[in-house]
């Protein structure tokens, strides 16, 4: 069976990139995947002699922003080799053909790769009414859905949707809205949640599974460590602001012209991992908080219930002191905690520094910028 | 040999989201259509009882590509809930950040959505179908590849001004969370020098300010003549040699809320465009029908509307999506839709017996990209940094309000009555609704329903290419439809 899959390598060869374009691309790869570049060699070699993962991308209950994140990642090549890479196989947003063609190229694509392919999920199934509040070729979602799981040897959850349930499963889920989970319980199921998700995170997950055949290293609740595994809190620029006890009261306040700390204005920072203070969206430009609003906290289960967003997250302890961001403001305004206060903001900067000096090595690789 | 099959064309790709169309065919010809939106989710109903704030955050999530749109929406209806203006430099923001993601959108679905079609074997041997194929065949054409590249370019706007797209975040009642700095008004403006050199070179292969300027058929087509048009003139060679100007007319009743609100009042006109002229929308005759929908209640207007699904999906209803009409009429909305409102001469030349058809809708979308770059170059040069983009406002405890915007599909409105401090009723009506919507309680048949009629259906087809062309035209964004 395999031996007729052709390698990355050939597709990628086929599809007109260059073999300079290619190890630049596996370059890229180790370095967004923080491996450094001593394993760019090893995915070039997995590349050029392992053949390819076909992917299954299907569409349940969703509103189609993974895809629209996923479209726009950011490296142009990176981009074009991972479409070219999943587009051979099935998607239905971005495919070709329509109607009953589509659902015959899904089943053969099962049938060619029964047991190779991943099967990428993005929105999930309502179990609700036997499923038909979510249709497609005339039967439920839930079905074609598990019949595309059933010969998958691992399955991608994009999304808040597919992860967790999303916005169609807040109280009172309607339609019972439910995760992709909680539906298929006898495969491997790794979760890439966010509202959408980050596209360099998509991009980089998938790549990692493409290149190395096997799962990245995940956390308790099945997020891969490598982006899930830090607080937006941990890394985020107005860090020493709260460290420092200075928080935007109002939108128009001369705090958020100073660009203060969000938390009292309803940032869930504290309690969301996620990659966003790092890896930034829409190509590295900015990430929620970066505009003056604070993070929604789309990358955990169950967000939508835990509003009202724009509420304070109650009592969010800072580095061991036993106060919260009220008392904490008033004793750093009267000096006392000063020096806890600086101690964190110093090590805050380092680290931003630290991750600066990352973000300019890697463009400069890029040659973008 | 008059005999009636029926087909189910479906699912679509290449739309946003799920959509179903049931064909009756008498003849080779389309007789009758319904469209169904396979797709329900209940945002009408997760949305009653919360914070009223908190349908900033929740309706982005409808869809994914006019997210701003959604969230422009919420936040007009709870402003007007209130009473709240947001301060000049804040309304130009929002229309920056509106206006990006509406031309953004319009590029997806000229070069992803529509163009493919025509690359299919269907049509070799078509004197432009080797030039089609070269520039679109799904996922690997070079013109795909470009405007895919131009569009992430042109979004780095949204990351500057609203932190990330898509589901944006900075806007508010009161104005935009973010005050652009001097730094960001030269990045935009060098983003949008971009974007201008993408269009010029490669969708018009001519100044925006000329594609603007046309003023008839008779200036398109000196225009066309007088030089290579870049994937603009592939289109209108396609066009002409399809006649797609003859190829789904739609009702000729046309709507436009108004887009983009400045101080200086809006871009693109409000109003409803019938029997040759632009006229006053009136908006307190908008209602939802829904006899053919699989909902329970009675014809309402979105303050009194309520949405319960029907468990039983009971006949004779055929679709998730609720039938709106304006003064018990149908009305298209879109990019075409506000260039007829507002009074463009080339868009009301490309009318058809005062109706939209497959070339117009499409032309009219192209239009409007040259149009909408030039404004975004104006409102950039206009950013006041260091000004106030915020009124001050407060919670919304009791009061209503509608949220009227135009996304990149057409008119789009939030009504949301709010009760001491909480949702009590929230509907919404998309663009795609008005467009995609089913027979209402008179039977009559919903803007797309009517625009196949007549469609040609060949031997053999299962989905046929003119329903797709036609429904395509369109833009739809099903999973807006139905939310």
């Amino acid at each position: 069976m395999s031996q007729s899959i052709e390698t990355f390598y050939e597709v990628m060869r086929r599809q007109g990139i260059t073999r300079r374009s290619f190890l630049k691309f596996c370059s890229l790869t180790a370095a967004a995947l923080g491996l450094g570049p001593a394993f760019a060699p090893k995915i070039a070699n997995a590349m050029e002699t392992k053949p390819r993962t076909p992917v299954i991308w299907v569409h349940g209950l969703e509103c189609t922003c993974c895809s629209e994140s996923f479209i726009r990642s950011a490296h142009p090549l990176v981009k074009d080799v991972v479409l070219s890479m999943i587009s051979l196989d099935y998607d239905d947003t971005l495919m070709a053909s329509a109607g009953h063609q589509a659902e015959a190229a899904l089943q053969e694509t099962i049938e060619k790769y029964k047991g190779n392919y991943i099967l990428a999920v993005e929105g999930n199934p309502p179990l609700n009414e036997d499923g038909m509040y979510c249709i497609i070729g005339g039967k439920p979602f839930v079905e074609q859905l598990r019949h595309a799981a059933k010969d998958a040897k691992a399955i991608i959850s994009w999304g808040a949707c597919a992860s967790y349930g999303c916005v169609q499963a807040a109280k009172p889920n309607p339609t019972r809205a439910t995760p992709v989970h909680k539906v298929i319980t006898d495969k491997p199921i790794i979760k890439v949640p966010g509202c959408p998700p980050i596209a360099e995170v998509m991009t980089g997950v998938i790549t990692y599974m493409l290149t190395f055949d096997r799962m990245p290293e995940l956390d308790r609740q099945g997020r891969p460590k490598m982006f899930y595994g830090q607080r937006i809190h941990d890394k985020c620029y107005r860090r020493p602001h709260f460290d420092a006890g200075q928080f935007v009261e109002n939108w128009d306040d001369d705090a958020a012209r100073r660009g203060e700390c969000l938390y009292k204005m309803g940032c869930k920072g504290p309690t969301t991992y996620n990659a966003c203070s790092t890896v930034r969206w829409n190509e590295g430009v900015s990430f929620p908080i970066q505009s003056g609003h604070g993070c929604i906290g789309c990358s955990e289960d169950g967000f939508w219930d835990n509003g009202p967003f724009y509420d304070r997250l109650a009592q969010v302890k800072q580095f061991g002191v036993e106060e919260n961001a009220d008392t904490l403001g008033r004793a750093a305004a009267a000096g006392v905690g000063g020096a806890i206060a600086v101690h964190a903001a110093v090590s805050a900067l380092k680290r931003a520094q630290h991750k600066n000096e990352i973000k300019k090595g890697s463009s400069m690789s890029q040659g973008e910028e | 040999m008059s005999e009636t099959t029926r087909l189910i064309a479906g699912p679509f790709n290449r739309v946003e989201g799920d959509l179903e169309i049931t064909l009756d065919i008498t003849d080779g010809r389309v007789r009758e259509a319904r469209a169904n939106s396979p797709l329900f989710r209940g945002f009408e109903m997760i949305l009653v009882g919360k914070t009223p704030l908190d349908a900033l955050t929740l309706t982005p999530r409808i869809c994914g590509i006019c997210s701003v749109s959604q969230s422009m929406a919420a936040a007009r209806a709870i402003a007007q809930a209130i009473g709240v203006t947001p301060p000049a430099p804040g309304q130009l923001v929002a229309a920056l950040i509106h206006a990006v993601e509406n031309l953004a959108d319009h590029l997806t679905h000229f070069h992803l959505f529509f163009m493919p079609d025509f690359t299919r074997p269907a049509y070799a041997g078509r004197p432009w179908h080797d030039r089609m194929v070269t520039r679109f065949t799904a996922a690997e054409g070079s013109a795909i590849r470009s405007a895919t590249r131009a569009r992430a370019d042109l979004l780095h706007i949204m990351g500057q001004l609203a932190g990330k797209w898509p589901h944006t975040l900075s806007l508010q009642p009161g104005g935009v969370t973010k005050a652009p700095d001097a730094r960001d008004k030269v990045r935009i403006l060098a983003t949008l020098k971009a974007c201008r050199r993408f269009l010029e070179s490669d969708l018009f292969a001519a100044p925006l300010e000329e594609v603007a300027a046309l003023d008839g058929e008779d200036a398109l087509d000196r225009w066309r003549r007088a030089a290579p048009r870049g994937d603009t003139g592939l289109f209108l060679d396609v066009a002409e040699d399809l006649e797609l100007d003859r190829m789904g007319a739609g009702p000729p009743r046309f709507l436009s809320v108004g887009a983009y609100e400045t101080p200086a009042g809006f871009l693109f006109a409000r109003g409803l465009f019938k029997d040759g002229a632009t006229g006053p929308v009136p908006l307190e005759r908008v209602e939802e029908h829904l006899a053919h929908s699989w909902m329970t209640g009675a014809t309402a207007h979105p303050f009194a509307g309520v949405t319960q699904p029907d468990p039983d999906m009971a006949d004779p209803a055929y679709s998730w999506c609720k039938a709106p009409r304006l003064a018990g009429e149908t009305v298209e909305v879109g990019a075409f839709a506000r260039q007829v409102v507002d009074n463009h001469p080339l868009a009301r030349a490309l009318l058809r017996d005062g109706a939209a058809n497959v070339r117009a809708r499409v032309l009219g979308r192209l239009l409007e990209v040259a149009r909408t770059a030039l404004a975004l170059e104006a409102w950039a040069a206009a950013l006041s940094p260091g000004a106030s983009h915020m009124a001050r406002s407060h919670a919304l405890e009791t009061g209503r309000g509608a949220g009227l915007v135009e996304a990149a599909r057409g008119s789009l409105g939030h009504w949301l009555v709010a009760r001491d401090g909480k949702i009590k009723s929230y509907q919404i009506i998309a663009p795609t609704t008005w467009n995609f919507s089913p027979r209402d309680s008179q039977g009559l048949p919903g803007p797309v329903e009517q625009a196949l009629e007549g469609a040609l259906v060949k031997p053999g087809e299962t989905t046929p290419l003119s329903v797709q062309h036609i429904v395509r035209s369109f833009d739809p964004c099903m999973v807006c439809t139905v939310h």
